[in-house]
């Protein structure tokens, strides 16, 4: 029996070893090695110059606050957005339903570049909606929406919303209908009944989702660099430049961890709060 | 009485529902507008690009290119990933828990730190802009859909059922392949679509490891759109659009996928 479980696992287990833990593990000692512009990393070099500049640069603390401060208000806004269409999506019309559960996943399982290519066309500053509000005469120029905060904005959130909106979806139907018919009878309003059962009884749920979404936003990539552009950097988009343009292996080494220890140290206290949850 | 939702909560849900397919039908009609730039209404309607799209050696190796990866990239995952699943499920290894954890990993980790993760060590290793070590990266980002969805039918089985094939005489295999690979057949077909869909998606692990002469169609499209908005990238989204909402609507026909999202 442990024969035959070892060569079924085993396969899959020496792939995971070899192209995805070893690699991880070997790219944690660069952020200490030392890194001279234009000669690389100097072999040997034991330094903890990387994590310092990282705390101590401007420049890197504003991206580290600018994704944190992104990926709390794209979990905030696609919450807002997202409880509604999943209350309907549960509770509304049974016809209704796969149509516009659908609806939801289509987007989700589209290519994210041609997702941010949308917005592009959309945002751009002779984009659709720029165009329309100029041809209408509301604008006299192009009002900028790209490579700023509400390009990237508006990216993330269509992005990440259909992650929330399937998990809201889950948690309300999870909330048992006759404690609400039972609030109702006994005189509640339907904000009351909302506040006081719904609200709470989908408390686990609306944690799940926005842990999820905050640490997708806070790695997203692909769309922060189309529609942040070069200039306006997150955490993910500065690995890329620091790997792939500087060069400078240890910076980016060292931010990757960051981002890392960011994105675990979450949903482990996530686990933790949901496991509290669970008990009482 | 029921808690339906108000008025406010039902705008709301159309205007989020309108908001989630606005870039999807901006690219449509791009793609088939006569200009350049995007002006609502169109000023008038072609195909030319995609006839341009589909002649374009550049877009033809990236889409073969794309397609090697992801059914080459799905079929590994699904012939591994099952098998440890089966494992696991059955309790017959050692720390099943510890290796659970270890095929999820790549679920948690930022993609782009695996990307750098694998840019390293195949610089090291010599793999770089080799294709198998790009075939390699998507299984790893793959995998963990296909064995979350293996446990998941394992879960929900009878082993007596394959104890009672044993029994009739058929041997391990023989009992796997005719009595427990039917019955999960369907988990095991919507995670093989998710894992697909995923290797076709992937920008931020592709972009450290593929070399100038080989790119996947996503990242074409990428460093395309970086030079600037272009037809031709709407008409090849369009195709992409097409082909994600035609597998989605088919395979929710045949086993109603959502149910496994």
């Amino acid at each position: 029996m442990k024969r035959h479980g070892i060569a079924l696992a085993g396969p899959l287990a020496l792939v995971l070893a070899v192209f995805f833990l070893a690699p991880a593990l070997l790219t944690l000692p660069t952020g200490f090695r030392e890194y001279v512009p234009g000669q690389g990393i100097t072999a040997g070099s034991w330094t903890l110059d990387a994590y310092r500049d990282i705390v101590s640069d401007d420049f890197y603390r504003e991206v580290l606050w600018r994704t944190l401060g992104l990926g709390l208000a794209v979990t905030a806004i696609c919450l807002l957005l997202g409880y509604p269409l999943a209350w309907m999506i549960a509770r509304g019309p049974a016809q209704l339903r796969m149509p516009l559960l659908l609806l939801v996943i289509f987007p989700m399982m589209l290519n994210l570049v041609v997702r941010s290519f949308g917005w592009i066309a959309l945002l751009a500053n002779r984009g659709l909606i720029n165009n329309l509000l100029t041809d209408l005469g509301l604008i006299a120029a192009p009002v900028k929406m790209m490579f700023n905060l509400t390009g990237m904005l508006v990216g993330l959130v269509h992005i990440y919303l259909p992650f929330m909106v399937l998990m809201l979806v889950a948690a309300i139907q999870n909330v048992p209908r006759d404690v609400e018919a039972a609030a109702m009878t006994l005189g509640s309003t339907r904000r009351h009944v909302f506040l006081a059962i719904t609200l709470p009884l989908t408390a686990p749920g609306i944690l799940a989702g926005s842990i999820l979404v905050f640490v997708l936003t806070i790695s997203a990539l692909v769309t922060p660099r189309m529609l942040g552009g070069p200039t306006y950097r997150v955490m993910a988009t500065l690995i890329y430049d620091e790997y792939m343009q500087m060069l400078d292996w240890p910076t980016g080494s060292a931010l990757a961890f960051v981002l890392t220890a960011i994105a675990l140290a979450i949903i482990w206290a996530a686990n933790r709060v949901a496991r509290r949850w669970a008990v009482t | 009485m029921e808690m339906a939702p108000g008025r406010i909560a039902t705008w709301t849900a159309w205007a989020v529902i309108v908001f989630l397919q606005l870039p999807v039908l901006v690219v449509v009609l791009a793609a088939f507008s006569t200009t350049s730039y995007l002006t609502i209404p169109p000023q008038g309607w072609t195909l030319a690009w995609f006839a341009k799209v589909l002649s374009d050696p550049a877009w033809l190796g990236a889409i073969r290119m794309s397609l090697f990866l992801a059914f080459g990239a799905t079929a590994i995952a699904l012939a591994l990933g099952t098998a440890a699943a089966y494992a696991i499920a059955r309790r017959m290894v050692p720390g099943a828990d510890a290796l659970t954890a270890l095929v999820m990993a790549p679920l948690v980790m930022p993609s782009v730190v695996i990307g750098v993760a694998l840019l390293q060590f195949y610089a090291l290793t010599g793999l770089r802009g080799s294709i198998f070590g790009l075939l390699m990266a998507h299984v790893v980002i793959t995998v963990p859909y296909i064995v979350r969805a293996a446990l998941t039918s394992l879960a929900g089985l009878d082993g007596a059922l394959e104890e009672a094939a044993r029994v009739l005489g058929a041997t391990g295999p023989e009992a796997f392949r005719l009595v427990t690979l039917p019955l999960i057949r369907p988990g095991l077909v919507a995670g093989a679509l998710f894992a697909f869909i995923t290797s076709l998606d992937n920008v931020p692990v592709t972009i450290f490891l593929i070399s100038a002469r080989q790119t996947t169609l996503p990242v074409l499209i990428f460093s395309s759109v970086e030079m600037g908005v272009d037809p031709s990238v709407a008409a090849i989204s369009t195709l992409l659009i097409i082909a994600t909402g035609g597998i989605l609507l088919l395979a929710e026909r045949r086993f109603g996928f959502h149910r496994f999202i």
